[in-house]
């Protein structure tokens, strides 16, 4: 099926512009979507054309919505190492968290900064594409079975590489068990300090008014091709105060112009203050 | 089938791959001149290591790709770990997290199915010894489109189920053992 066609279509009749995610993955989730809903690609036209609920649950069917608590493990030790130094001397600092799925990445970070005495200090937004995962995020209900061992994983990690001296959580203080029902519940003076909106960051203005120390934005930009990275690196950049940074996810690098405005480090891209320097 | 100027050789291996992996990538030329894309099962959470470990032998460079990244001739790319791995249009990698299939992120189906579909009938596909049907399907793309297929003769598996599981799908251009593989890439040149 010609699915450049299709995402053209969606991109003039819907809000929806799925036109630079990346080929294999978009293509695939689209026949994906044609095969389970019985659709010729006419009939599935129509419906982009007619019907908004169908659309939805389109969007919600193409985007690719798996996380985990605390996944890569190994990883936030090094992350948080270098976030530290940046929010530490703040007051308050801003944490903004782009395609948050349903909202364990928020959590993890979340509960992180709790152990490091800085969650008092910290505002949280969340946002995503899919309402579907921001409600999830809102909630904060997990499935107990499934994330059990990202826990463990992480556990493990702490013990040989501590995060600013923390070497173990209790994580009872911050989720309740209900293992009846397979289920992990965010306590609820976490999910408050979380400010959640549905956002698409291809089509949307900036969702808030105020700028961030840290941007996480991990396994979203992966779906999109190199022209929309840049586009929404350029983006970031804007919306950074100087010296913030930008955090992308395992196996994620930043190609194009923008890449020489910030200073890698890892995982953590931190925006360098070229007006700064000018003014030396 | 005369079928000059490939463009690359795709590999998918799980149960007992990985020292088959390392013996052949010890023994293919230094100075081999096609990108060697590796896509193997991983046990879950012993998610790293892999990459240093198969390293340690080669011949090639051994790298774990990053999303977009540009793929280089004589380069040897490891899916890594808890990612799909896609070939793209432009001659770059991408990475998905979408849900596992058959059981595993790294999916070999995925992989082999992208390559299929970039590189047509320029390209190698090879599954090795493993216990699953993954790959079988991306195999069949690859002879669809009039790539090489290849698959590690059962005798010399581990475990045998993957191969012959290619073989009821398609009719495999080749069997070999893992020596044999090595000596085909190796004349290539
Ligand atoms: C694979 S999840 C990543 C979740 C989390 N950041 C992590 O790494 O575990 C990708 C998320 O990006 C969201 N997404 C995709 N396109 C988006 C867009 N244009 N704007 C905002 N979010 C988007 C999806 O809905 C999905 O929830």
């Amino acid at each position: 099926m010609d699915f450049k066609h299709y995402l053209q279509v969606l991109k003039e009749h819907t809000p929806y512009d799925f036109s630079d995610y990346s080929d294999n993955s978009i293509k695939r989730r689209l026949q994906k979507v044609i095969s389970d809903n019985s659709l010729s690609l006419d009939e599935l036209i129509q419906k982009t054309q007619n019907d908004q609920v169908f659309v939805e649950r389109l969007v919600e069917e193409i985007t690719v919505n798996t996380t985990e608590l605390f996944r890569d493990p190994e990883l936030w030790p090094a992350i948080y190492e270098k976030l530290i130094n940046i929010i530490k001397t703040k007051k308050t600092f801003n944490i903004w968290h782009a395609g948050c799925s349903s909202g364990m990445e928020v959590y993890s970070s979340l509960i992180i900064l709790s152990e490091l005495g800085l969650a008092d200090r910290a505002r949280i937004y969340a946002t995503d594409i899919s309402k579907r995962m921001v409600n999830q995020c809102k909630k904060g209900v997990y499935r107990y079975d499934f994330n059990g061992g990202q826990l463990k994983a992480f556990e493990k990690v702490l013990k040989k590489n501590p995060i600013g001296g923390i070497k173990s959580i209790d994580f009872s203080k911050y989720l309740d068990v209900d293992v009846d029902n397979d289920k992990y519940i965010v306590k609820d003076y976490l999910r408050d300090m979380v400010i959640t909106r549905q956002h698409d960051l291809v089509q949307d203005d900036v969702p808030f008014y105020n700028k961030f120390d840290v941007i996480f934005c991990r396994n979203v930009l992966i779906y999109f091709n190199a022209s929309l990275q840049s586009k929404i690196y350029q983006m970031f950049h804007k919306q950074l105060y100087p010296g913030g940074a930008l955090v992308l996810g395992n196996h994620e690098s930043m190609t194009g112009f923008f890449k020489t405005k910030f200073k890698k480090n890892g995982a953590v891209y931190q925006k360098t203050n070229a007006f700064h320097f000018k003014y030396q | 089938m005369l079928r000059a100027n490939y463009k690359a050789v795709v590999i998918g291996g799980s149960a007992g791959s990985f020292s088959v992996v390392s013996k052949m990538l010890s023994q293919l030329r230094k100075d081999f001149h096609l990108p060697v894309i590796i896509c193997l099962h991983r046990l879950k959470h012993v998610r790293s290591g892999l990459v240093e470990s198969i390293r340690l032998k080669s011949n090639l460079e051994v790298i774990e790709p990053n999303d977009k990244e540009k793929i280089v001739n004589g380069k040897v790319y490891l899916a890594p770990s808890n990612y799909h791995l896609f070939v793209e249009y432009d001659g770059t990698f991408s990475l998905s997290t979408e849900k596992p299939c058959n059981h595993s992120r790294p999916c070999i189906d995925h992989t082999l199915s992208s390559a299929a579909y970039v590189y047509r009938n320029k390209m190698i596909g090879i599954v090795l010894t493993g216990a699953n049907k993954d790959g079988a399907k991306g195999m069949k793309d690859i002879f669809d489109k009039g790539g090489v297929t290849i698959i590690q003769d059962p005798k010399t598996c581990e475990v045998d189920t993957m191969p012959k599981s290619v073989a009821r799908l398609i009719k495999p251009e080749k069997t070999l053992s893992p020596d044999q593989i090595v000596e085909y890439l190796n004349q290539l040149a």
